[in-house]
């Protein structure tokens, strides 16, 4: 299911400006949507979702307007929704949960609702915890939990928003490398702002500042942003003035430094090959604040 | 819409809490008024319908403040939870999942009150030998008890969103004391008026009559004469005060949605 979005703005009630005229078009398959907390992601992931209404501009997704009523109704029968914020019933099994979730989502056929939902518990990894309440879950479960309901109509378009934030390591991992896993057909747009999840994942980004879009295409482009930029300096003195510092990490005596800069920091500082959150910073650096 | 109500309905009526209020509340009201007995004077107890509409003018005088209070944090609850982001990507109806959570928590909320009730009935016809008390309780619960709790569970799902449940559950109160049973000469009430959730003009109007305008009381022009149309035009307000409490609920959604 392709989005596009036109001029679509998000004013709130204060004049606070959390969305200013986008201008997305997110292809099938895995899409990372990139910014620091407070960009925008979850406000635009909203108005995507159905829940939010634009201050203005266009929004349609598989060609249907979501800002009128029928339009939203039609996305939300091929959307699965991972909020940032989830939440359960904690007294209700997983099962249970699903179940309810699923006859709200017009799975009313007993058997076939059954069958699904076995289905996704295993997708998830949850098969042997079904039946147990949800107030025991670790977050990652829970996010896990999160992706089953979002999957149980076999959407189109799935939007996840922040789904990584606080696990750990491994769970992080197994749950981006679910989320790939998932795309094939479909759309997932993955909100986030850790770079690294995206560079994992998706091979097309956009990168939201402010509520203003400032980049969108594919990660190799928002990597070669920092070509010939990123440096790396070794050195026991004081942290070098120029540029922007990536990293800084003790060695023997000095500390080895990662630089974002338009020139050489310092004589002896040596370029490196840039990564995804190498032409991050880069951006963000000259995007507009 | 039956899906949300089932839910609402299971998690409702499955709190031990709700059925624990009930329980240490009509203990009170057992030991104080004579719920046993169910003499309130002039009725005759030994007739079933007199003694179920006794009972019902018992345990309406305080039960509904449990039943209101026990609603009152139900409608903010997937909004506590974080579950509102999902349910409101769903394409099911928003009204009718409104709807759905209104009939559940109220139907859920008013089972121990019906248990009580028809446990009275059921306690009457087996030492009075009278079955028709079983009869006679449903009728009166539907019609005298069922449409006041209407209004009021609707109260009580609208009354949160202005104020913390907490507060709201005080006022509740307040306001159940005030409006359904203080006396109409104390001060200017809307007991005993078709305002009123406590069903005296279905009782009265539809069952024994004798009951009607108070001149000497403010507020007299809500107390006309209790008759059997008297008293369905109370159920009609019930139902309208309902109604327009849950059209308010929906509207405030509908503005947290923009």
């Amino acid at each position: 299911m392709r989005i596009q979005t036109s001029k679509l703005t998000k004013v709130y009630r204060g004049k606070v400006r959390a969305i200013d005229g986008v201008d997305l078009d997110v292809p099938v398959g895995m899409y990372g949507l990139l910014g620091s907390n407070g960009a925008g992601k979850t406000t635009l992931m909203r108005i995507l979702a159905g829940l939010l209404k634009p201050t203005s501009g266009r929004v349609v997704l598989g060609g249907h307007d979501i800002t009128t009523p029928a339009g939203r109704v039609a996305v939300q029968r091929t959307l699965g929704y991972l909020p940032q914020d989830l939440g359960v019933y904690p007294d209700l099994t997983a099962r249970r949960f699903l179940d309810y979730i699923a006859l709200l989502k017009g799975l009313d056929a007993r058997s076939a609702r059954r069958r699904r939902i076995g289905e996704l518990l295993e997708v998830v990894a949850l098969g042997e915890h079904a039946d147990r309440k949800l107030r025991g879950f670790s977050g990652g479960m829970l996010r896990r939990v999160g992706i089953a309901q979002a999957l149980l109509a076999d959407p189109r378009l799935l939007i996840v928003d922040e789904p990584t934030t606080g696990l750990d390591p491994e769970e992080r991992i197994r749950f981006r490398t679910m989320l790939s896993q998932l795309a094939g057909d479909r759309t997932v747009l993955l909100s986030t702002h850790i770079v690294e999840d995206v560079a994992q994942t998706c091979r097309d980004l956009a990168v939201l500042a402010k509520g203003r879009l400032v980049f969108q295409g594919a990660t190799g482009e928002l990597v070669s942003q920092a070509a010939g930029r990123v440096w790396n300096l070794t050195t026991s003195g004081p942290a070098p003035a120029e540029g922007r510092i990536v990293a800084a990490v003790p060695e023997g005596a000095g500390t080895r430094y990662r630089l974002i800069a338009a020139a050489a920091p310092h004589p002896h500082a040596e370029p490196v090959s840039p990564t995804l959150e190498d032409g991050y910073l880069a951006l963000m650096g000259v995007a507009p604040c | 819409m039956t899906a949300t109500m089932r839910y609402e309905y299971l998690m409702q009526v499955r709190r031990p809490t709700l059925w624990l209020v009930y329980l240490l509340v009509f203990a009170v009201t057992a030991a104080t008024l004579p719920f046993w007995s169910l003499d309130l004077g002039g009725r005759d107890p030994g007739d079933p319908r007199s003694a179920m509409l006794s009972a019902a003018d018992i345990l309406i005088a305080v039960l509904p403040m449990v039943y209101g209070c026990m609603i009152a944090d139900r409608p903010g609850r997937d909004r506590a939870l974080g579950v509102d982001g999902v349910l409101s990507a769903i394409p099911a109806g928003r009204t009718g999942r409104l709807l759905g959570k209104y009939l559940g928590v109220c139907a859920a909320t008013a089972t121990p009150f019906l248990a009580i009730f028809l446990g009275r009935a059921a306690g009457y016809a087996v030492i009075e030998g009278e079955a028709a008390a079983l009869g006679w309780s449903l009728v009166v619960f539907l019609s005298v008890i069922a449409p006041g709790l209407a209004f009021l569970g609707a109260l009580a799902f609208a009354g949160p969103l202005l104020v913390p449940p907490l507060l709201f559950r005080v006022l509740f109160v307040a306001y159940w004391f005030w409006g359904n049973l203080i006396p109409v000469t104390m001060m200017p009430t809307l007991s005993h008026t078709v305002l009123s959730a406590t069903g005296e003009y279905a009782a009265r109007g539809w069952f024994e009559g004798g009951f009607g305008p108070r001149p000497e009381a403010a507020l007299d022009v809500l107390r006309p004469e209790a008759t059997p149309l008297s008293a369905a035009l109370w159920v009609g307000v019930m139902i309208a005060l309902a109604a327009a409490m849950l059209v308010l609920v929906r509207l405030h959604a509908i503005r947290s949605e923009s």
